[in-house]
């Protein structure tokens, strides 16, 4: 009886894994071009690596993809494999069309040039 | 001109909550590390029939700061996380990522095989092959049958 029932309620399938978002510790400090930004992203390749700037908004995303064998039993565990994703808003002294970024040993660096001042310009007033 | 765009209100929305989850999961994640009084670096250990496999998350580091040493079954491992030359404290704008020497030691069972241990490194994450020793791998007994 109990194996009918079985048959008549399949089991559903199992959800789709969930991957955890984590938001990467990051440096930012000054050189004197402009702001160099770090990022830590254990795991993450230039494959697996987006980096975007919208309107004045930076999002970096890095998905983990740790080479682990097929049947690899978890015996201890401290960090969890998932996605890094944080944005930044940026001010307006970057000069966004010159941005640039490389990634190193799971460190992202994203150099963030100054723009140049905006010399004042001397408006000639005449008369009629 | 339209100053207030719904679309793009909704999607801060959005955004916000998005935000609001990730800061309870990396609460949550805070207390979990309280609980197991966190070590740098993380590691993950993983079981396969012929090896033992550990993975440990070290942005950040030169291949060359890297030390890798076992006596004793003890695996000790040694690093530096590079801090940009030359950078005065005043011109950080935000510093949250770990820096200076880190050092962990991982005591490692009698059943490996020392000798032929390996690690690799890539992406700033460490992969250290610990090979069980012969006597560890399961060997199949024949059986015989008695008439």
């Amino acid at each position: 009886m109990s194996s009918e029932i079985a048959r008549t309620n399949p089991t559903p399938p199992p959800p789709p894994v969930e991957r955890m978002v984590f938001t990467p510790p990051i440096d930012i400090y000054e050189t004197d071009d402009g702001l160099l930004l770090r990022a830590d992203l254990p795991g993450v390749s230039l494959d697996t690596l987006e980096l975007q700037v919208q309107d004045n908004k930076l999002t970096l995303f890095g998905r983990m993809q740790p080479s682990i064998p097929e049947g690899a039993r978890l015996l201890h565990q401290e960090f969890e494999t998932g996605d890094f994703l944080r944005s930044f808003i940026l001010s307006d002294e970057v000069a966004h069309e010159r941005i640039s970024a490389k990634l190193n040993h799971g460190v992202l660096e994203v150099l963030l040039p100054k723009a140049p001042k905006a010399e004042p310009r001397r408006i000639e007033v005449r008369t009629n | 001109m339209a100053v207030f765009r719904w679309g793009h209100s909704w999607d801060a929305f959005h955004d916000l909550e998005r935000e609001v989850d990730r800061l309870l999961q990396s609460v949550n994640m805070t207390f979990q590390g309280l609980r197991f009084s966190r070590q740098y670096p993380p590691v993950n250990l993983y079981e396969l029939p012929e090896e033992y496999l550990i993975m440990a998350e070290v942005p950040g580091v030169r291949p060359e700061d890297l030390e890798l040493t076992v006596a004793g079954g003890v695996l000790g491992m040694k690093g530096r996380c590079v801090e940009p030359e030359g950078t005065s404290e005043e011109r950080f704008r935000r510093q949250e990522r770990p820096r200076g020497v880190w050092q962990r030691s991982i005591s490692i069972p009698d059943r490996v095989n020392v000798d032929n241990l390996s690690a690799e490194f890539t992406n700033g994450m460490l992969k250290i092959h610990l090979p069980k020793a012969e006597a560890a791998v399961p060997r199949q007994i024949p059986v015989a049958f008695g008439s």
